[in-house]
C-alpha cells in the first residue's frame, strides 16, 4: 500500500511533455568497453582516490606540483573534469551539460556483453525477443516518418533492436544501389522482398529478412529525396569516426526528415592495460566530438538531448599493469537545451573500504533508468512505465521543470 | 625454420610476380587446370524443396562449387562428411596454387615482426578468403570461421597484427577439427591471445598489485562455460591466479611465449569447487583447463553454439542435448560433435533457416559462379562495408551468429551482387557464358536454371515472375548478367 502511493508520487513528479509540444531528438552516445568514470569526473575531495590510484589518479585542481595541463578542472568543491574534457566546459558553465555520477545498472556479471545488452534493453536480458529501450520509445511515439531513427556504424545497437525502421549508416553520401539509379531493379527487389502473399512462398509474412529488404529500399528512396550531397557544416569536426558519426546525425537533424533517435558508438574504453595509453585520446575524441556537435546545431540544440552512457565503470583501484578492471558504477553526461546542467548530480557513495562494493568498486546509487525515464517523460512525452517495465523511477532533476 | 634472408627473398619474388600483370591469369589458369574450374555440364537440382545435398554443402561448406552437388551425391553424404572430417586425406593443389604468393602465413611470428603490420594483416585476410573459396577441405574452412569467432582476436590491438597470423595457423587451423581441449590449450598459450586479453600482464598479487583478470573472465564466459555457466567472481579471480606468469617476448625472437615462474602465483587455488594444489607452476594452466572442459556447462555451451551455427538461430533443444552428451562421451572430440549435428534429422529439417553472414554470402556467391578471385582489395572492402571483414570484430565475443545482427547489410549485399555479376570487380572475374552453357540455359531467359543452380530448388512463381519482369524491362546482351545479379540479390540466396 505504502509502496504504491510512493510510486504514484514519483510518477506525478515527472511533468510530462504536453501533446502539442515538439519532442526532442535523442542522441545516444554509448562508450563501449566500460569507461572509467572515476577518471572522467574525478572525486578530488576524496583522499582515498589518490591512494587507490597511485599512478593513474588525475592530480587535484590545486595540485601545483603537477603540470597545469594535467590537473583536473574543478566543477564544484568535490568533482573535477579530466583535463581533456575541457572542450565541454562552455556547455557545463552555460548550464546545458549535466554529469550524473555513481550511476549504473543492477547487472552483477561485470561482463561487457551482458551489461551492455541489459542496459540497452533496459531491464530485459533473457530471450531473443528482447527489444531496446529506444525501439520501445519509437514504437510508442507513433510518428512513422521515413528516417525516424539512425544508427551510425555497421551494426544495429541493442537499444534500437526492434525499432520500426532503423537505418544503419556509416555516412549518408554512399548509401546508393549500383552505379546509377535503376528503377526497374528497385521494382524487382521490391517484388522479391515484399511479394504478394502466395502459397509456398520462401518468405513468411512479417519475415525479418523481408522487412530488412523493404527497409533498405525505403531508406534509398528517402535519401534520394533528401539530396544528400552539399549540406554545409557549421562546425569544425575532427577527422575521426566518432566526429564523423555525430556530423551525420547533425545533417539528419538539420535536414528535418523526422529523425527522433540516433545512436553513435565510441569504443575502446576497456583499459585493463596501461590506461594512460588509450584513455586520454578517447577522452579527447569524446569531448571534441560533442563540442563540435553542439556548435553545429546552435539553437537547434534546444530540441536535442544527447545522452552519454557506458555499461559500467571500472574498479576503484588500479591493477598491476597500470590499468583498471571491470567495476560497477560509472558516469553519464547529458547535454541539451532542456538539461538542468552545470551540476554534478550524485548520491555519492564514497571510496572508503567499507563503502566500496566488493571486490573494490564504486557502488551504484543512481539507477541509469531514473535518468532515461525522466528524459522519456519530460522531453519525449512518452510513458516511461511501459518503456522501462518494472522500474519505479526516482526523480533526479536532470531536466529543467 | 626459414632464415630472414630466405624470407625476404621469397617476399620480393612474390612482390615481383604480383607486379607482373600476367601473373594473376597464369595462377588462375593453373588452378583451373587443377580442379578450380567449371565442369562442361552441371545438373542443377530441381523440385520445390531445397535439395538435401545442396543443403549439406550450404552449411558444412561455403556453398557448392559448380559440379559439387553431383559429386557428393555420387559419393554419398556420410562418406563426404567422413572425408571432410579427415582433411589431410583430401588433395588441395588448386587452392595451394591460388595461395602460393602469400608467403607471410608460413612464417614464424619472430620474422613477421620484420614486416609492415598492415601488410601482414592484409595477406592474412586474403589467405582466409582464398582458402574459404578454393579449399576442397571445406568443412575445415567452415570450422576455422567458427573458431576464429569463438576465440576472437581483434587484430588492431597492440601487437596482434604481428601475432594473429601465427594464432590462425598454429591454434585455429591446426586444431579446427581435432580435440577441443587441445584447441583450448593452444589458444591459452597463444601469443596473440596473451596480448589481446592482457594475459601477459597477469602476474601474482602483491600487496599493491592485483592480477589482471581479463583473459580469465573471457576464458570462462566466452571460451568454455558461458555467462550463465555457474561460476562466480571468485572463480574468475582464482582462474586468473592459475594463469599468472605467461609472457610474450618483445625482443630477441619476439612473439615467443614463455613462462616466468617469478610472476606466477604458485599457491593453492579453488576453481568451481575443484582444488588445484600449490606448486603446480606452469602446469596450473592445464589443470585449470581440465577443470573447465570437464564441467558440464562447457559441453552444453559449445553444443548450443555449434547448433546455432549449423542448424538454426534458436536450435532445437533435443539436438543441443544430444550434442552436449556427445561432447561428454567423446571428451570433446570435434568431429564427433559435427557428425552428430550433420547427420541429424533436425539438421535436415532446417533448410534455408539461417541467414548467411556477409562473409558466407560473398564466398558462396564466388563459389557458385566458379569465380576467378584474388581477394586482395575490393572483396575486403565489401566485407568491411558489411561489418564482417575477418579479424576486425572489436570485442572478444566474436562476430554474432544470429540473423538479427546482420539485417542492416542488405544494400551492400545487393551492391556486391551487382558488381560481381556485371563484371565490375577487378578482384573476382566470372565467365558467364561458360557457366550458362554448362547449365544448358537459354541466354534470353536463363531464370529457371540459374535459380536452381543457386538455390538448389525450382524458383517459386513469384521469384520467376520478378526476375522475368526485370529481364523484360531491358532486352539485350546483358540479360544473363542481370539474371545472375538479381538471383544473387534475392532473399532466398541470403539464406542457407
Amino acid at each position: 500500500m505504502g509502496k504504491r502511493r510512493e510510486k504514484e508520487t514519483t510518477r506525478r513528479q515527472f511533468l510530462r511533455l504536453g501533446d502539442g509540444k515538439k519532442k526532442d531528438v535523442v542522441v545516444v552516445v554509448f562508450l563501449r568497453g566500460a569507461a572509467d568514470g572515476l577518471n572522467l569526473v574525478v572525486p578530488h575531495a576524496e583522499p582515498r582516490y589518490y591512494e587507490l590510484r597511485p599512478t593513474l589518479a588525475v592530480p587535484r585542481p590545486d595540485d601545483t606540483s603537477a603540470d597545469d595541463s594535467e590537473r583536473g578542472i574543478a566543477l564544484d568543491d568535490r568533482f573535477s573534469f579530466h583535463p581533456l574534457l575541457s572542450p565541454l566546459l562552455p556547455s557545463f558553465r552555460a548550464g546545458e551539460l549535466a554529469v550524473v555520477h555513481a550511476v549504473g545498472s543492477d547487472d552483477q556479471t561485470r561482463s561487457h556483453f551482458e551489461a551492455q545488452d541489459r542496459m540497452e534493453h533496459a531491464g530485459r536480458t533473457e530471450g531473443s525477443e528482447s527489444s531496446g529501450w529506444l525501439a520501445r520509445y519509437l514504437r510508442q511515439s507513433g510518428r512513422k516518418s521515413g528516417l525516424s531513427s539512425a544508427a551510425i556504424g555497421t551494426q544495429l545497437p541493442e537499444s534500437l533492436r526492434g525499432a520500426p525502421a532503423v537505418s544503419v549508416l556509416q555516412t549518408l553520401d554512399d548509401y546508393r544501389l549500383g552505379k546509377e539509379r535503376d528503377p526497374e531493379l528497385e521494382r524487382a527487389l521490391r517484388a522479391l522482398y515484399a511479394p504478394a502473399p502466395a502459397p509456398g512462398d520462401a518468405l513468411a509474412p512479417g519475415d525479418a529478412l523481408a522487412s530488412a529488404g523493404v527497409d533498405a529500399l525505403g531508406t534509398l528512396a528517402r535519401l534520394e529525396a533528401l539530396g544528400v550531397a552539399g549540406e554545409g557544416h557549421r562546425a569544425a569536426y575532427r577527422d575521426d569516426n566518432f566526429a564523423r558519426g555525430l556530423r551525420e546525425v547533425a545533417r539528419l537533424i538539420h535536414a528535418d526528415v523526422g529523425l527522433e533517435a540516433a545512436s553513435v558508438d565510441l569504443g575502446d574504453w576497456d583499459t585493463h592495460f596501461v590506461q594512460a595509453n588509450l584513455f586520454p585520446s578517447n577522452v579527447s575524441t569524446l569531448a571534441h566530438g560533442l563540442a563540435a556537435f553542439r556548435e553545429d546545431l546552435g539553437d537547434t540544440m534546444q530540441r536535442v538531448t544527447v545522452v552519454v552512457m557506458t555499461e559500467f565503470g571500472r574498479r576503484a583501484y588500479e591493477n598491476s599493469s597500470l590499468g583498471t578492471d571491470h567495476g560497477r558504477a560509472g558516469v553519464m553526461f547529458l547535454m541539451g537545451g532542456a538539461v538542468h546542467g552545470g551540476r554534478v548530480i550524485t548520491d555519492w557513495p564514497g571510496l572508503a573500504e567499507d563503502q566500496l562494493e566488493q571486490p573494490g568498486d564504486l557502488a551504484v546509487t543512481i539507477d541509469y533508468r531514473d535518468v532515461l525515464a525522466e528524459l522519456v517523460e519530460r522531453r519525449l512525452g512518452a510513458d516511461s512505465s511501459t518503456i522501462f517495465p518494472g522500474h519505479e523511477a526516482t526523480d533526479r532533476g536532470v531536466f529543467r521543470k | 625454420m626459414p632464415s630472414r634472408r630466405d624470407f625476404l627473398g621469397a617476399a620480393s619474388l612474390g612482390a615481383a610476380a604480383t607486379a607482373l600483370g600476367g601473373c594473376d591469369s597464369v595462377l588462375g589458369a593453373v588452378s583451373r587446370r587443377l580442379g578450380a574450374d567449371v565442369p562442361d555440364r552441371i545438373v542443377a537440382p530441381s523440385g520445390p524443396q531445397i535439395d538435401d545435398t545442396h543443403h549439406l554443402l550450404d552449411r558444412a561448406a561455403f556453398g557448392p562449387w559448380p559440379g559439387d552437388v553431383e559429386r557428393v551425391k555420387k559419393l554419398g553424404a556420410e562418406r563426404w562428411i567422413d572425408e571432410q572430417l579427415d582433411p589431410e586425406s583430401i588433395g588441395d593443389a588448386a587452392c595451394r596454387v591460388r595461395t602460393a604468393v602469400i608467403d607471410t602465413v608460413h612464417l614464424p611470428s619472430s620474422l613477421l615482426f620484420e614486416v609492415r603490420p598492415k601488410w601482414v594483416e592484409k595477406q592474412l585476410v586474403t589467405h582466409t578468403l582464398l582458402q574459404a573459396i578454393y579449399s576442397k577441405r571445406q568443412l575445415k574452412e567452415v570450422m576455422v570461421s567458427f573458431w576464429t569467432d569463438h576465440f576472437n582476436i581483434a587484430i588492431g590491438k597492440s601487437l596482434c597484427r604481428h601475432l594473429k597470423t601465427g594464432d590462425d595457423r598454429d591454434v585455429i587451423r591446426q586444431n579446427a577439427l581435432g580435440s577441443f581441449r587441445r584447441l583450448l590449450g593452444a589458444s591459452a598459450k597463444s601469443a596473440a591471445m596473451l596480448v589481446y586479453l592482457d594475459g601477459r600482464d597477469n602476474k601474482k598479487s602483491e600487496p599493491e598489485d592485483r592480477p589482471n583478470e581479463n583473459y580469465a573472465r573471457e576464458l570462462l564466459e566466452l571460451h568454455t562455460l558461458g555467462v550463465r555457466g555457474g561460476y562466480t567472481q571468485n572463480d574468475v579471480m582464482e582462474a586468473a591466479r592459475c594463469l599468472t606468469g605467461w609472457v610474450v617476448r618483445e625482443k630477441w625472437a619476439p612473439g615467443t611465449v614463455e613462462f616466468d615462474a617469478k610472476r606466477h602465483d604458485d599457491g593453492k587455488k579453488i576453481v568451481l569447487g575443484k582444488t588445484i594444489a600449490a606448486g603446480g607452476g606452469a602446469k596450473d594452466v592445464d589443470s585449470l583447463l581440465d577443470v573447465l572442459v570437464a564441467h558440464p556447462a562447457c559441453g552444453r555451451f559449445l553444443a548450443q553454439k555449434l547448433c546455432r551455427f549449423f542448424v538454426a538461430d534458436d536450435p532445437p533443444r533435443a539436438l543441443v542435448e544430444r550434442v552436449a552428451a556427445a561432447f561428454e562421451s567423446s571428451g570433446g572430440d570435434i568431429p564427433t560433435l559435427l557428425r552428430t549435428i550433420l547427420t541429424s534429422v533436425e539438421f535436415r529439417g532446417s533448410k534455408g533457416q539461417k541467414l548467411k553472414r556477409p562473409f558466407r554470402y560473398v564466398v558462396s556467391s564466388l563459389r557458385a559462379l566458379g569465380a576467378d578471385a584474388h581477394a586482395r582489395g575490393e572483396l575486403q572492402r565489401y566485407l568491411e562495408r558489411m561489418g564482417h571483414k575477418p579479424f576486425q570484430y572489436p570485442t572478444p565475443d566474436g562476430y554474432p551468429n544470429v540473423a538479427g545482427e546482420w539485417l542492416a547489410t542488405m544494400l551492400w549485399r545487393w551492391n556486391f551482387a551487382l558488381a560481381l555479376a556485371e563484371g565490375r570487380l577487378g578482384d573476382a572475374k566470372i565467365d558467364v557464358d561458360e557457366l550458362l552453357d554448362a547449365l544448358g540455359a537459354d541466354k534470353k531467359n536463363p531464370v529457371t536454371p540459374v535459380m536452381r543452380h543457386l538455390l538448389g530448388r525450382d524458383p517459386t512463381p513469384a521469384e520467376r515472375e520478378a526476375l522475368e519482369a526485370y529481364l523484360a524491362s531491358e532486352p539485350g546482351q546483358r540479360q544473363p548478367r542481370r539474371a545472375l545479379a538479381l538471383a544473387l540479390a534475392s532473399p532466398a540466396f541470403q539464406r542457407h
